[in-house]
């Protein structure tokens, strides 16, 4: 028997009303069988809403099943007494770096578990400094944790773990609400305690990026195990990943679209370097089909004539005048003219939060000035409230802003306040709803009952409700599942074309901006480092690398295969982008060296 | 940044007062409060200088640092010298129109202003020195005998911890929350009490609901860490005292008897 095994396991759980009756039970696990060995590395996938939650929360005996059984190192988690002891065994590691720790230095929180377990006082010591050795924190041990990044608190939280010395963790989301960095350096803590340590690590996401290098990979679908194997049998049915709301990483589906036109590439590509191997490898005649060249998009026009709102030399400085004082914004200068859909990209701390709040006036620049249709916003008698309806603002997980009882009512706050009467402003807001795709008999919900992904369509809708010109959103897509995401840049998109809004877009993902946006601002350090179109920009991904970004991995791949000698586009962005210029490319080869029926030799 | 804020106001060293077991602090301010009052004359009020000054340079926290800390207590310093100054009865000095200031007043007000300042300097030392959670633990540890009588002494220590290490961070989502309700239109400033009142609720209600989904997932997160209260349980830092603890209670001491001496001898 593994470490952790489960047998038919099933999950009930009851929704309470205000009187406390419970309702029918709700099926979140439903006959999950697992047989998980000593010293693996599993991954479990799902949607937003799959149980694998709720069944991580069974690894750890915080939850107990309502059918089945499931064992944490043999023991059954129904027949234990001191439920603390199996805990001690699977360890978990929570979604919010925040909400996990306990103490306010570093290494107290550490020591936090084993001073649970009773352990002696030089023990405790002897494991706390074990354990932020082997996740790497030993010089931040007595920092406060408000002081750590994203990356570094979930750090923490797997050191306090290892420090009761555990058998096994399980890691909850851990990366959810970090940056691209963050969330390679927690994969790299867990990679590396996996195998140094030989602790088995049940790791459960939605970035598929992370379940490659796993040695199995469980996805869970509605409370069952949907599909599970290795990384590559799981990532070669590309069709049902994303029926299940998931998808690929950018190499899986490159190979895959590749494989479909009817390039020799294997079912389940993992990586950009198997990729590129395989295609070096592929000879340079095959029948396929190049399709049809989309016309090329407009790069995007400067209108430097009227810019809708510009900034020009802003600088801000935090906590001006004391010890503390941070340049967070030196010397901005953009135009933003109307109509555009510009990117915003740069790893935390970069300042671009604190640049979109200039936008709409939230803060006043420390020196600079910024102009909405050429007035200045700080002038004297300039009307910044009506300024913040013409510029709208979504800040990363609105949906910790609704308030009202009722998904409606919390929409019209917005149009409310600028004036409207409650009739007017419930045609705005069904209409914003409508927009961000939240459906009629969801109105009078309350908005605290929705799913996450509901949520932030409504939070985003009461944005919308004030029928801003711009629309700027930090993060509009931070914790959903990829398909989640999908639907929520592209109704975006849809509101960018239909209604001409200039859409300001602040996110993590290359991917995602070179799929959407015209125009990228890349900010590092509290400056603007390149402002240009996705493709010109990702040109330089070595430079992006430096400052802790990336460029999308369809770019690394054609860079690649360039230097390889073939003859790509490199400046191609996103995946069918790539697949045309790859295809083109063996195309032209054939063309090149003449078919001759076979008989070359 | 309100992140940098810390709750309390720790200045980090390594100064012999910083060393000493956060009990021994707890006492000497005590201690340090009880002589304030004690002392009632110029040669008392001299000593009592003399005892602060001499805790503060051995502390090495920078004299800006200390005199911060009076900042905040400026305006009820100046409002209670005032009415001090000129509603108590005795000999009128000089007088402006109905206001009338005397000898005595003045007197009184500026003891008053002596035992407030060095109240919070004294207390502000304390705080300065030890940490919230060094305190919080010194302040488990005196109490312990309470637990005699039921009181849940290691629980009520474990949430202040708690809601130090969570008021900064409900502090920044608050400074969020109220950014996200101005870019949707609200205005926390204007209207009458009732309507700022009404105003607020676009921020409180999310603020509790975030309180509360923080605290459900905290607590997980300690019964997932095996945390199943006070019991059996032991201490990566446990409280222990040094001789220098030894030496700084024997100095409370001569420092108490000096300030009762004072007193009973009135000098």
């Amino acid at each position: 028997m593994g470490i952790i095994k489960a047998l038919k396991l099933g999950f009930d759980y009851f929704k309470y009303d205000d009187d406390g009756n419970a309702s029918e039970p709700q099926r979140a696990v439903k006959d999950v069988d697992l047989d998980i060995e000593e010293g693996e590395f599993i991954a479990i996938l799902g949607h937003n809403g799959s149980g694998k939650s709720t069944l991580a929360k069974h690894m750890n005996a915080l939850l107990l099943p309502t059918e089945g059984t499931m064992w944490i190192d043999g023991r059954d988690t129904k027949e234990e007494k001191e439920l603390w002891k199996l805990r001690q065994k699977a360890g978990m590691v929570f979604q919010n770096p925040d909400n996990q720790i306990i103490a306010s230095v570093v290494e107290e929180d550490v020591g936090f578990g084993p001073e649970n377990l009773g352990i002696p006082t030089e023990k405790i010591w002897k494991r706390v400094d074990e354990s932020l050795r082997k996740t790497g924190m030993t010089a931040y041990r007595s920092h406060s944790p408000n002081r750590l990044s994203g990356g570094q608190k979930q750090r923490v939280a797997i050191a306090g773990v290892m420090a009761m010395r555990p058998r096994c963790i399980v890691l909850d989301e851990p990366t959810a609400m970090l940056d691209p960095v963050g969330r390679r350096e927690v994969l790299e803590a867990a990679l590396e305690l996996n195998r140094q340590e030989g602790v088995t690590i049940i790791l459960i996401t939605h970035y598929m990026e992370e379940v490659i290098r796993a040695d199995r990979v469980f996805v869970m679908d509605s409370g069952s195990v949907a599909l599970s194997g290795t990384p590559r049998e799981v990532f070669s049915q590309v069709e049902r990943l994303k029926e299940l709301r998931l998808d690929v990483p950018q190499a899986t589906l490159l190979g895959y679209e590749l494989r479909k036109a009817g390039l020799p590439v294997p079912k389940g590509i993992l990586s950009r370097e198997e990729l590129v191997e395989v295609l070096k490898k592929c000879e340079r005649r095959q029948r396929i089909s190049v399709g049809p060249v989309p016309e090329e998009q407009n790069p995007f026009s400067r209108n430097e004539a009227s810019p809708a709102l510009s900034l020009s030399h802003v600088n801000y400085i935090y906590s001006a005048g004391t010890a503390f004082a941070v340049k967070a914004l030196d010397d901005i200068n953009i135009d933003i003219p109307d109509g555009q859909f510009i990117g915003m990209i740069g790893h935390t701390g970069s300042g671009k939060s604190t640049l979109i709040q200039h936008l709409n006036a939230l803060i006043r620049p420390s020196s600079g000035t910024i102009t909405y249709r050429g007035e200045d916003i700080w002038g004297e008698k300039y009307d910044r409230k009506a300024l913040r309806s013409e510029i709208g603002l979504a800040f990363q997980y609105p949906e910790h802003q609704l308030f009202e009882n009722d998904v409606l009512s919390d929409v019209c706050f917005g149009p409310m306040n600028q004036g409207l009467t409650r009739e007017e402003a419930e045609a705005e807001a069904k209409k914003a709803l409508h927009q961000v795709g939240v459906k009629e008999k969801r109105f009078l919900d309350s908005p605290f009952e929705l799913s996450g992904g509901q949520k932030k369509r409504v939070a985003i809708a009461g944005v919308l409700a004030m029928n801003p010109r711009i629309l700027i959103l930090d993060e509009p897509t931070a914790g959903l599942d990829p398909h989640g995401r999908d639907e929520i840049l592209d109704q975006i998109a849809e509101l960018h074309r239909e209604r001409g809004i200039t859409v300001v877009l602040v996110s993590h993902s290359m991917e995602d901006i070179a799929k959407y946006a015209e125009r990228l601002i890349v900010m590092n350090e509290g400056k603007v480092v390149y402002d240009d179109t996705p493709k010109k920009v990702f040109m330089h991904y070595k430079e992006l690398e430096e400052m802790g970004l990336s460029a999308p991995q369809v770019t690394y791949i054609l860079h690649d295969l360039k230097e390889c000698g073939l003859d790509v586009d490199i400046t191609a962005g996103t995946v069918e982008e790539a697949k045309r210029t790859i295809l083109s490319c063996f195309a032209v080869s054939r063309e090149n060296t003449p078919d001759t029926g076979g008989e070359v030799s | 940044m309100i992140k940098d804020i810390t709750i309390g106001q720790y200045y980090p060293g390594k100064s012999h007062l910083h060393r000493l077991d956060p009990r021994t602090k707890l006492s000497g301010t005590l201690v340090f409060i009880i002589s304030v009052f004690l002392f009632s004359t110029i040669p008392g009020y001299l000593a009592a200088t003399v005892f602060l000054g001499a805790m503060i340079s051995l502390s090495r926290i920078p004299w800006k640092i200390i005199l911060k800390s009076v900042k905040p207590v400026i305006v009820i310093l100046l409002f209670t010298a005032f009415f001090n100054m000129i509603f108590t009865p005795g000999e009128v000095l000089w007088q402006i129109w109905v206001i009338k200031f005397t000898k005595e007043g003045i007197i009184l007000a500026g003891r008053m202003a002596i035992r407030l300042i060095y109240l919070v300097i004294g207390s502000s030392l304390m705080t300065l020195t030890t940490t919230p959670n060094q305190l919080t633990d010194g302040l488990e540890r005196s109490l312990r005998p309470l637990n005699k009588i039921h009181v849940p002494v290691h629980e009520i220590s474990m949430m202040m911890s708690i809601a130090l290490r969570f008021i900064p961070i409900l502090m920044e989502e608050a400074d969020k929350i109220m950014k996200a309700q101005i870019a949707r239109g609200a205005d926390f400033e204007k209207g009458n009490i009732i309507q700022k009142a009404k105003n607020m609720i676009p921020l409180l209600v999310p603020l509790f609901v975030s309180a509360f989904r923080r605290a459900n997932d905290l607590a997980l997160a300690m019964e997932a860490r095996c945390y199943h209260g006070g019991e059996h349980r032991t201490q990566m830092k446990p409280l222990t005292y040094h001789s220098n603890d030894a030496i700084a209670y024997v100095i409370l001491a001569v420092y108490l008897a000096v300030a009762v001496l004072f007193k009973v001898f009135g000098l």
